[in-house]
């Protein structure tokens, strides 16, 4: 299908200030867009407050205005340069939320402004969380037990019909703000009020509390044609119960058979086709139980979001650039993937290799707050780590961090280690290897943490390389056992700490035997197609195939 | 043969006081490479950035910034440089490890950049070119630390020499305050002793970026910051160009910002903070890297002082670049910090040597006040055309108040008070409401934010420990989402800002239009 003749100038909502919910990753989103839309000949409009981005750079856009991002400026610049359409899904929640105001003050349709990207009735139905709930009983899927309340009265009497515990969740606020867990009447009542202040449009949701369960998101992009592709899955690290913005997760998703799998695919596609998204990408968040299996949707975002830069990172496929084309017309099987320049966008990408990302915190700067993490989003920034296993994401992310720490490593704690391991904190992490040092065994962890087995294994088998490598303070550390460790992720800082040496040393010792690290890429296709544009990650495992391309 | 290649460093995971901003740089660098023929190799880990976009250079490494791993890919790719100015502190703490390990850094020496760091090689440079720096010493033990608090007079800002960007610092105003710092503070040895600088109180402090080729110093732009001295300078508000500043006082700052730049030999971007008090200038620190106001500037002034940057440091001159000549824009912008005080309820929102900030927007406008109104409205505060304003400030801020106070009443606002405040006000002569604060009494102030019934609060924090019910009415504003004022410059911008948003309407106007003017 050609691209759109009919419109010709179009509107560019950024996302404003950096701010914890909603970070560069819009920079990067937008100015995907900016360039995919100009590559196609449109005339691109921006707006945005943010002066730190490139999508404001001048020659990023065509017309670029640096001004506030309320409805009446946005409205006087339709007025101004009568765009013919308006792209809303890049600029996070806050260029939704202008959308919706624009459209409800009929400024949209005084200009005859075309939303691509996603229509406002697709916008409702997935921020509006009874709407959003009963589109997904219409087509069979489960939701949490929930129900939406305006006044303190209606909370109590869904609450009774839920049964504690309870997540509160406000309608339209950023990155889960004013969202609570409550147990028990008395904390109700308490945060209530707190809620329907911070939704804009006084409603809140009353949810069956599905902490613990296992999560999942799916990254799916549909086009006008009705094709949907996954482009990745992505698994938590954290079970339920703390935004997503601050929990660890992994891509692919580690421990879903592929019978599940294939369920939440089926969902995901379903989800997408009902909300209504034509053309471009969404977000949709799973919860499974872990005793049977059960599947419930959480939500879905309309846009590009987070976990969609994420994605993108973590595949190579640029989910923004690919939903701006599919905004203007063009469908799946018509873009072709930038990597390969082969293949064309509607191939999934093949993920050989795992990733990982890891929130950075900044609590010491608020000495007052608790450093506990719950619904409402408190990080400040994010790493992203690639290894062959798990294992080597997670150390290489622990050291990207910044934290000060080399790797899993050995860490002064600063509370009781069942309640470090009980609460979600930001370094639970370290935790749980003193947990396996005091000789708890994964199947208890699991039962205070709820954290997958899986990955409690994988920690352990850190863990227990460690004492391995310890074994060695007096001695050299052999060959074979480097070896596993360096493709454990264990950072030569991190293995001269162990032995009580010098870095250096490590480093030589390495180059004595030979260790090299490898450079392998992120190519979309797993290596089946060659790559024009791939980019590379570090990994002690197998033999490198950059040579070829470089 | 192969195009020769040179290794970015980027930031690494976002926080606070490095954030977006440095991304910016680094992709800009980048794109100068490109432009220059040379293959650029970007190194990061954050997946939230432009840099680490498939496409925006040659090659990227999606790696931790560590000397292992970075040294790994020097190894590998044997790159004519590495540059390291960019991306935040992040890549500046590999320098030296790395440099001693053979690789090239480009532009500035790590030499300069560690005389820029060092008190002691710091204040022998600036001691050669005859600079005022505010009197200071060093203490690893409380006597020590009075004595020297003493001698050169309180407040004293304080801060272990450990940490960077401002963490754990303090100003404190008096021998107790600083025993509590001291034995709050840990870890003090004669490697790390604890930093007293005099406090310059109610100094105005300004931010110059510039960029040099070693031998040609370019001033980017000079900004005076809306709010005093003492408030770190990723948390004020900025205004480029000055808007107070005498023009003789401007002048000698920047001739100062060219004879540092030259004495370091800088080679890219170079960032020096200064503070004006009774005309004399103090120098506050030298960055000689990119900062984060390098891509407002940019904005500000149309030009991309990253990529002139970048290219210095592969050899090029200003006068190749043609950036010969400062810009100075006809108009105002204004940079006006955002701040996540929404997500720690009960901490107190009160700024201070400590960055807090997640990011910044930017007003543009033809007037001052229209920019700063603009700036209010992007960073999400509301500016009130009528209402209840409630005034609190500390005795020292009383007098400057007053005409405040009159003027917000002369265009309509009602005045309600402290006690303090509005027992001063009306010996002024001023009609003003007198209401309890929280245990004073009710209504309260307490009540009439809950009721809806404030449009915005003007409170200025003692200097000392604030109390605990003064905190609280602060939190409590920020939840409401009521505008609030903690300085006086900034209740003087408010002002401005309101009576002009009162006279005419927001005009837009696009920066391909304001780089026209």
């Amino acid at each position: 299908m050609p691209k759109r003749k009919d419109i010709n100038r179009i509107l560019l909502i950024g996302s404003g200030p950096i701010i914890i919910g909603q970070a560069c990753e819009f920079d990067y989103s937008g100015s995907q867009a900016c360039k995919a839309l100009r590559e196609e000949g449109y005339k691109v409009i921006l707006i945005n407050s943010n002066p730190a981005t490139i999508m404001t750079d001048p020659e990023m856009a065509d017309i670029t205005y640096i001004e506030p991002l309320i409805p009446e400026v946005v409205a006087g610049i339709i007025k101004k340069e009568k765009p013919d359409a308006l792209l809303p899904t890049m600029g996070g929640q806050t260029a939704l939320n202008l959308t919706v105001k624009l459209s409800q003050m009929g400024v949209l349709t005084k200009y005859k402004v075309h939303l691509i990207g996603a229509n406002i009735n697709a916008i409702k139905k997935a921020e509006d969380r009874q709407l959003f709930k009963s589109a997904m009983i219409d087509i069979g899927l489960n939701v949490p037990k929930s129900g939406v309340a305006y006044t303190l009265e209606e909370s109590l009497k869904i609450s009774s019909e839920i049964g504690f515990p309870i997540i509160l969740r406000p309608s339209f606020t950023l990155g889960g703000t004013g969202g609570a867990i409550v147990y028990n009447i008395d904390e109700l009542k308490e945060s209530i009020s707190k809620a329907f202040d911070l939704s804009l449009n006084h409603e809140i949701l009353l949810e069956q509390s599905v902490i613990g369960w296992k999560e999942f998101e799916l990254e799916v992009m549909r086009d006008k044609k009705d094709n949907v592709v996954i482009i990745c899955s992505i698994e938590n690290f954290d079970p339920m119960g703390i935004h997503t913005g601050d929990s660890i997760t992994v891509a692919p998703a580690q421990t879903l058979t592929d019978k599940e799998y294939q369920n939440m695919r089926d969902a995901a596609i379903k989800i997408i086709r009902e909300v209504g998204v034509e053309t471009g990408g969404s977000n949709i968040q799973f919860a499974i139980n872990p005793q049977n299996g059960e599947m419930v949707v959480i939500e879905m975002n309309p846009r590009v979001s987070r976990s969609s830069a994420l994605a993108s990172k973590a595949t190579g496929f640029p989910i923004a650039k690919i939903a701006a084309k599919l905004a203007i017309g063009y469908t799946l099987d018509e873009i072709p993937n930038d990597i390969t320049k082969k293949t064309p966008a509607c191939f999934e990408p093949t993920i050989d290799y795992c990733v990982v990302k890891i929130p950075k915190f900044n609590f010491e700067k608020f000495p007052k707050s608790k450093p506990c993490l719950n619904t409402s989003m408190k990080s400040v920034g994010e790493i992203m780590s690639i290894g062959r296993t798990f294992k080597e994401a997670l150390q290489k992310g622990i050291r990207s961090l910044e934290s000060g720490y080399c790797g899993l490593e050995e860490k002064k704690l600063n509370m009781e280690l069942e309640s470090g391991l009980k609460n979600p904190i930001p370094e639970r992490l370290f935790y749980i290897r003193e947990a396996f040092k005091k000789g708890y065994s994964i199947n208890k962890i699991y039962q205070i943490t709820f954290i997958d087995p899986w990955f409690l294994y994988n920690l352990k088998e850190i863990f227990d390389t460690e004492i391995e490598i310890q074994k060695y303070k007096n001695s050299e550390i052999p060959m074979e056992l480097f070896k596993k460790a360096k493709e454990y992720g264990f950072s030569d800082k991190h293995i001269a700490k162990i032995l009580g040496q010098k870095e250096e040393n490590i480093y030589n010792l390495r180059k004595k035997y030979n260790i090299k690290v490898e450079y392998k890429m992120v190519d979309t296709c797993a290596g089946e197609f060659e790559a024009q544009t791939p980019y590379y990650y570090s990994t002690y495992e197998q033999n490198s195939i950059i040579e070829e391309t470089k | 043969m192969a195009k020769k290649s040179v290794v970015i460093l980027g930031g690494g995971p976002n926080r606070i006081g490095q954030g977006i901003e440095f991304d910016y740089c680094c992709v800009h660098a980048s794109m100068a490479l490109k432009e220059e023929d040379y293959e650029s190799i970007m190194v990061n880990c954050n997946p939230e950035t432009v840099s680490t976009d498939y496409d925006t250079s040659t090659r990227l490494y999606f790696e931790p910034l560590t000397i292992e791993d970075v040294f790994n890919i020097i190894e590998y790719e044997n790159p004519l440089g590495i540059i390291v100015q960019f991306g935040g502190q992040t890549p500046l703490n590999l320098a030296i490890p790395l440099q001693n390990r053979g690789v090239k850094i480009l532009g500035t020496s790590p030499d300069a950049i560690d005389i820029a760091e060092d008190r002691e090689r710091f204040r022998v440079l600036i001691n050669k070119l005859n600079i005022k720096q505010s009197p200071s010493g060093t203490a690893i033990s409380l006597e020590q630390a009075v004595t020297i608090a003493q001698r050169i007079g309180y407040p004293v800002l304080v801060r272990p020499s450990y940490v960077l960007g401002g963490r754990a610092m303090e100003i404190v105003y008096d021998d107790s305050g600083l025993k509590e710092f001291m034995e709050k503070a840990i870890e003090i040895s004669e490697e790390k002793p604890i930093l007293i600088d005099k406090f310059l109180e109610d100094a105005i402090e300004i931010d110059v970026d510039a960029v040099c080729d070693g031998k040609t110093c370019i001033i980017g732009g000079l900004m005076e910051h809306i709010e005093e001295a003492g408030i770190h300078s990723g948390d004020s508000a900025m205004v480029l160009p000055a808007y107070s500043l005498a023009s003789n006082i401007i002048k000698e700052i920047k001739e100062i910002t060219r004879k540092i730049s030259l004495t370091l030999e800088v080679k890219g971007l170079i960032n020096i903070q200064f503070a004006v008090k009774n005309k004399d200038i103090y120098i506050i620190e030298v960055n000689p890297r990119a900062s984060r106001t390098i891509p407002f500037i940019s904005k500000s002034i149309g030009v991309p002082l990253a990529k002139l940057a970048t290219k210095i440091m592969i050899g090029k001159t200003l006068k190749d670049l043609h950036f010969t000549r400062e810009i100075i824009p006809k108009y105002f912008c204004v940079k006006e910090s955002v701040f996540p005080f929404n997500r720690f309820p009960g901490v107190d929102v009160i700024l201070g040597p400590e960055m807090k900030s997640t990011g910044e927007v930017m007003g543009i406008d033809t007037s001052f006040e229209m920019a700063y109104a603009k700036s209010q409205l992007a960073a999400g505060q509301n500016l009130p055309f009528s209402g209840k304003i409630f005034i609190s400030v500390k005795d020292k801020d009383k007098p400057v108040i007053y005409s405040i106070a009159s003027q917000f009443q002369k265009i309509g606002f009602e005045i309600l008070t402290s006690s303090g405040t509005g027992q001063f006000l009306k010996k002024k002569g001023m009609d003003v409401v007198i209401i309890p604060k929280i245990y004073e009494g009710r209504p309260n102030i307490v009540d009439y934010i809950k009721n809806n019934e404030i449009s915005l609060i003007i409170n200025t924090p003692s200097g000392k420990k604030p109390r605990k019910d003064i905190v609280s009415i602060r939190t409590i504003a920020v939840e409401r989402g009521i505008s609030l004022v903690t300085t006086i410059p900034g209740a003087k911008a408010t002002l401005l800002a309101i009576k002009k948003l009162k006279e005419e309407k927001v005009k837009i106007k696009s920066l391909q239009q304001y780089y026209k003017i």
